[in-house]
């Protein structure tokens, strides 16, 4: 089985999700290649075959291009599967180069089982299998779901791949959000302070756990009404509904409020003196702890 | 010796006196009648409302209000000074009519006097009292505005301007007295039966008689000149309450305490929903603001307002008939501002306290219902969200509907939507399904139901929100569609009993339901439980403890439910040290209103507010019966700066507790 | 401006989720239905893009079952000028490319200047219809848009990339964008548009007027993810504590990784 891997290319730079696509071709025991609308200077050394095609001349987001220039590849390549990353450039670029060459696509792909990916239905509360009637497919691949491989050592082989399309759209530049702006909606992973952490003091060690776990923190209402956290962080129907990798509440008991915000986490660790805390119904693991004592414990041995 | 006076003494009793006298005094009521015909046309620009029903019984209730004083005496000293002015001059007032009744119609035609003997001794020594009280009353007042003026209390030329004509008119009437007396009556027994008017004689006596008879001839024009006037103002000044507000006990909402008006959705011609101008308010919601006194008592008892929110009841109330009077086409919602009109809790404080029969909620829910539905605008988006989320799940707090029974897992109650037979349909509301809190209360219900022989039933996933925060909040549209939808499950049930934990719920079943048709009887849990513990079905042990307890506002005020949850209280064995504002003056908890769906970012925080109360009594225990009080206490009591914040407990949680099977 | 804005109803998250009988797709009983999310942002920009250009006319297009219509209603009460209900009993079979093929087949001779879509949708989450109809009508196509601005005869658009960065492009017209959560405010439809909304043309198409092309591909199985950690409870020493919890997030999450 081939796997042309569509590796993404942003500000100058090749992302490392890209990584976890090789690390996709390793586990199903597939050949891989590497796409990349980028430079010479971003291919990784390494012993892997690249189609490179020059994002000065194509632009790092131009997508009718971007769609000819990896159908070329795939003529040349000729591989079974097509994978990119379930990302804004991944998600963006997979159907339409699925319709170019009249290929089935799966998105979000977390498995991959005799041949047929499994992606998850309904927030992650169910995973359907899929069976594929094409000879193609495109795929787009959860991110964190397939682990990141390591390349074998040596040097790229780069052949440039072209293509003749004017782009249908201007791309004018890049803009930063806001920093203000903390959007805890799409943070991967949220620690939480609720009343048990005593005092506004000791938000700075929720955030400090937090930035170690490459997060952000948020908190329950009591602690925003309190003023300790700034509204943006509340966690809750009345703050922000979010669903992240990680959610670590720490001394939040969990009135209902709070528990629909953050239910659709996918992994939840809670830290309370109260073992019988409704938060522990949601938690998959519950340390029975003081705060105070043991986030700074766990915050020094992540180092 | 004939106990009686000369009428007209001094003055003159012919032509040249009554008929300029007479003709100034008739155009002084004409002016009068006219100022009020005036504001008449602006009380008709607004939309009609009913409020002249039942004549008779209006009528006498509006009588009993006015002469008793008892609504403006709720608040002891102020209340009992009016009452006193009140009094005086309305003795004072019938006296002078009499006096006109005898020298201008009963003598001259009939040759009747009646104000001779001992009714003349009557007459004037009550009328001497009476206009003692008034000044008396009159000098407290001035004292109280100008010396000490509590804070909110309005100080203004204009009150200077009333305060000071009653007390000339006061003053000169007993300097007319006096000095009529001190040429007639002094050495003589009559002038005993004018006790005040003698003390006033005695001072003026030395003038010598020509002079007494002139200050009095000009003193008694210059009177005659200030009671017209003040005639003249009364329309255009607060003195008009005299009239509007004793109309506005006539006007009175006749209850069911606290219902709101229903809108009728169905017409397809109908182009305004709520109230964005004046127009779309009724005439009383104008009436309401003439009949207002700008007392502050709804202010002082305004939670929102104590909380150093925008909102002051009075305020709006005046607002609405500023704008009615001056530009009656400008945005009421823009006069009044959102704020203030998403800040209320309806609880009703302002409308329990104030003495004008003064409806603010329903003013205040009006308003919002024109954001709500004509614009789709919520206070913020939590309540949006919660709006949505009631739409899709029926229920606020986003719960999947289909788990609403799964709180009762393991108790014995029936499915009462598949027609089971049951002595009661419990309606569980949205907290007690599905806040874990709450759910302790409704299971402890059950138990105390199973206890009592009782069986339960619960509509499971069948039930959906009753809609009330939704309504107060201003979401007639949601409010209906669920009113109907639950009226039409609960009347087909077949039970003739619905019991409510939820002192929400409870008034909008029992009241708001209603005109939606719902069939059976509706007891809220307290009133329920006392019923069973006085037929002796309940084995409660009690265990003693103490308490303070807190009258929801919907239990309350809405419903006038104070002693069955204390008697509660007392048969689980508890002591109960109320906090300084309990019954009828009790606080809020802050989530009525639909607030409970809202975040609350101005000024500090009711719940925070109402548990610091509860910190003030000592007791260890906090006492609720309604689950958005419980739910606002267990945020309140984290938050409180004290050592041992007191615990929140449901009335029923307290009683389950002590059930004699628990450990038998 | 003549806008198409396609829209999906799905089951509310909120719900606890069991496999059907068939074995391929979700049991819908117990299941509260909304519009999904995704798409609520969509008909609000098309509204508000109706609302800034004289003449515009606002299409909304839902392929279901008749139950569908509740959602539709609502796109109505919020301010689009038709609706047109594709008969789809099928529809949860449906993949995106038979969706997209449907939404195609209908909107080719319509002369649309935009078409709307969500993102994605809350079910499914293929994050694929969109783009799929652009390349079938042979639109310029823009994905994840959270920023929407009238520009000359085209649009601004902003769209979201990962980390804070978003990217700004700009499209004549006509054009297809998919949409972003937080693209907008969706507005609660007033009294006044709901009533409105019920006279509004709402016409049904049976889906086999427009489905014209063959599945890629089909659900084999659908099934609930194994359990995750139990609701493990850990007691002890904090610095054991701390060990054992990284070993945990190690074990069963990617963030440590």
């Amino acid at each position: 089985m081939k796997c042309l891997l569509i590796g993404e290319y942003r500000q100058g730079e090749m992302l490392s999700s890209v990584y976890e696509l090789f690390g996709f071709a390793a586990g199903i025991g597939a050949e891989a290649a590497l796409f990349l609308v980028g430079s010479e200077a971003a291919v990784p050394a390494a012993d892997i075959g690249v189609y490179l095609a020059d994002a000065e001349r194509y632009g790092e987001y131009q997508p009718q291009v971007h769609q000819r220039l990896i159908a070329a590849a795939v003529e040349r390549y000729q591989p079974d599967l097509i994978v990119f990353s379930h990302s804004s450039y991944g998600w963006d670029m997979a159907p339409r180069v699925a319709y170019r060459l009249g290929a089935a696509q799966v998105s979000e792909v977390v498995d991959f089982v005799d041949g047929e990916p499994v992606a998850p239905v309904c927030n992650g509360k169910l995973r359907r299998r899929i069976a594929l009637k094409t000879a193609r497919t495109v795929l787009t691949l959860q991110a964190g779901a397939f682990s990141a491989a390591t390349l074998p050592a040596g040097s790229p082989n780069i052949e440039a791949v072209e293509a003749d399309e004017q782009p249908r759209i201007i791309f004018e530049g890049y803009e930063q959000a806001p920093a203000a702006d903390v959007d805890l909606s799409k943070a991967e992973v949220i620690v939480s302070a609720g009343r048990g952490i005593g005092k506004p003091d000791n938000v700075a060690m929720i955030a400090e756990l937090a930035k170690k776990l490459g997060g952000e923190y948020g908190a329950s209402r009591p602690v925003v009404d309190a003023e300790w956290v700034a509204h943006e962080r509340q966690v809750g129907t009345t703050g922000q509904t979010v669903s992240p990798k990680l959610y670590v509440a720490c001394g939040i008991s969990g009135a209902i409020q709070h528990l629909a915000g953050m239910k659709k986490s996918e992994f939840v660790v809670a830290v309370n003196t109260d073992k019988d805390a409704p938060i522990g119904e949601v938690a998959d693991v519950l340390v029975v702890a003081d705060v105070t004592q043991f986030i700074p414990v766990l915050s020094e041995k992540l180092g | 010796m004939e106990f009686t006076r000369e009428l007209y003494w001094n003055v003159g009793h012919g032509i040249a006196t009554l008929v300029p006298m007479y003709l100034l005094a008739f155009a002084a009521v004409a002016l009068l009648v006219r100022g009020f015909i005036k504001r008449r046309a602006t009380y008709l620009r607004a939309a009609p409302i009913d409020r002249v029903d039942q004549p008779l019984v209006r009528l006498t209730g509006a009588l009993g209000d006015m002469l008793s004083q008892r609504q403006v005496s709720r608040v002891l000293w102020p209340g009992l000074a009016h009452a006193a002015l009140f009094w005086g001059f309305f003795l004072l007032l019938v006296g002078t009519t009499l006096v006109f009744i005898q020298a201008d119609f009963t003598d001259p035609l009939f040759g009747w006097v009646f104000l001779t003997g001992n009714f003349y001794k009557l007459f004037s020594v009550t009328l001497d009292l009476a206009g003692a009280a008034a000044i008396v009353a009159l000098a407290l007042f001035m004292i109280r505005r100008y010396l000490m003026p509590p804070e909110g209390l309005p100080v203004s030329r204009d009150y200077l301007i009333m305060h000071l004509l009653l007390l000339v008119i006061l003053i000169t009437g007993f300097v007319i007295e006096g000095a009529r007396m001190a040429v007639t009556e002094l050495g003589r027994p009559v002038a005993a039966w004018s006790p005040v008017g003698l003390l006033f004689a005695n001072v003026l006596v030395d003038m010598g008689e020509p002079a007494l008879r002139n200050l009095h001839r000009g003193l008694w024009w210059f009177h005659f000149f200030c009671v017209l006037g003040f005639f003249i103002i009364i329309p255009y000044t607060k003195f008009r309450h005299i009239f509007t507000t004793s109309a506005n006990y006539f006007f009175s909402d006749r209850g069911p305490t606290g219902k709101l008006a229903s809108l009728d959705l169905e017409d397809e011609e109908r182009e305004q929903f709520g109230a964005t101008q004046v127009a779309d308010l009724s005439w009383k919601d104008i009436f309401d603001g003439d009949a207002c006194t700008l007392c502050k008592r709804c202010q002082d008892r305004c939670p929102a307002f104590a909380t150093g929110k925008p909102l002051s009841p009075m305020k709006v109330v005046n607002q609405i008939q500023e704008t009615a009077f001056a530009a009656p086409d400008d945005n009421l919602i823009e006069v009044v501002s959102r704020d203030v009109l998403w800040a209320c809790t309806t609880c009703r404080a302002c409308q329990e306290i104030c003495p004008a029969a003064i409806e603010h909620v329903g003013k205040i829910v009006e308003m919002r219902r024109a954001l709500v539905l004509m614009e789709g605008e919520f206070p913020d988006e939590a309540t949006m969200a919660a709006m949505e989320q009631t739409e899709v799940n029926g229920n606020p707090l986003g719960s999947g509907f289909a788990a609403r029974g799964d709180w009762a897992e393991g108790l014995p109650v029936k499915d009462a939507s598949a027609g089971e037979a049951v002595d009661i349909i419990y309606f569980v509301g949205c907290y007690g399904s599905f806040d874990k809190r709450n759910i302790k209360v409704a299971r402890s219900f059950v138990t105390l139901c199973e206890a009592a022989g009782v069986s339960v039933g619960i509509m499971g996933k069948q039930e959906k929100c009753c809609g009330e925060p939704m309504r107060k909040m201003g979401n007639e549209y949601l409010f209906q569609t669920l009113a109907m939808e639950m009226v039409e499950l609960l009347n087909g049930s077949g039970c003739d009993t619905i019991v409510t934990t939820c002192p929400h719920c409870f008034t909008t079943l029992n009241k708001d339901y209603r005109d939606f048709g719902l069939t059976p009887k509706v007891v809220s849990a307290p009133v329920f439980l006392q019923e069973l513990l006085n037929q002796g079905s309940l084995p409660v042990q009690p265990h003693p403890f103490t308490c303070t307890y807190h009258d929801s506002c919907y239990l309350g005020r809405h419903n006038d439910i104070y002693t069955p949850p204390r008697a509660l209280i007392e048969a689980a064995g508890g002591t109960i040290v109320e906090m300084d504002k309990s019954g009828s003056e009790s606080f809020c908890c802050g989530g009525g209103g639909g607030r409970i769906m809202a975040e609350e970012n101005i000024g500090s925080r009711i719940n925070n507010t109402r548990v610091a109360m509860a910190v003030a009594t000592g007791a260890p225990v906090l006492a609720a019966s309604c689950p958005f009080c419980l739910t606002m206490f267990e945020d309140g009591t984290k938050t409180v700066e004290t050592a041992s914040p007191p615990v929140p407990q449901d009335i029923i949680e307290l009683l389950a507790e002590r059930l004699k099977t628990a450990e038998a | 401006m003549n806008i198409l804005v396609c829209i999906k109803q799905v089951p509310d998250m909120e719900a606890k989720f069991a496999v059907a009988a068939n074995g391929v797709w979700y049991d819908p009983t117990d299941l509260a239905w909304r519009m999904n999310e995704y798409d609520e942002y969509g008909v609000e920009q098309a509204v508000q893009l109706k609302e800034q250009v004289a003449g515009s006319d606002v299409t909304v297009l839902c392929i279901g079952t008749d139950k569908a219509k509740e959602i539709m209603k609502k796109a109505l009460a919020m301010g689009c000028d038709r609706g047109v209900h594709v008969a789809d009993d099928e529809v949860f079979s449906r993949e995106p490319y038979e969706i997209a093929a449907i939404i195609a087949e209908f909107a080719r001779d319509k002369g649309f200047d935009l078409v709307i879509t969500g993102m994605q949708s809350q079910d499914r989450g293929s994050a694929q219809v969109g783009l799929l109809v652009a390349e079938m009508l042979d639109l310029p196509g823009i994905s994840t848009v959270v920023g929407c601005s009238l520009d000359g005869d085209g649009l601004a658009l902003s769209r979201e990339l990962e980390g804070g960065v978003r990217a700004k492009v700009r499209v004549n017209l006509p054009a297809l964008f998919t949409c972003q959560l937080g693209l907008n405010k969706p507005r609660y439809p007033t009294l006044p548009n709901i009533m409105k909304a019920k006279k509004k043309e709402l016409i049904t198409i049976a889906v086999a007027d427009l489905l014209k092309v063959a599945g890629r591909q089909a659900t084999t199985a659908l099934f609930v993810p194994q359990k995750k950690g139990g609701g493990l409870v850990l007691e002890g020493d904090p610095a054991e504590l701390a060990d054992k919890l990284i070993g945990i997030l190690k074990e069963k999450t990617t963030v440590l990784s």
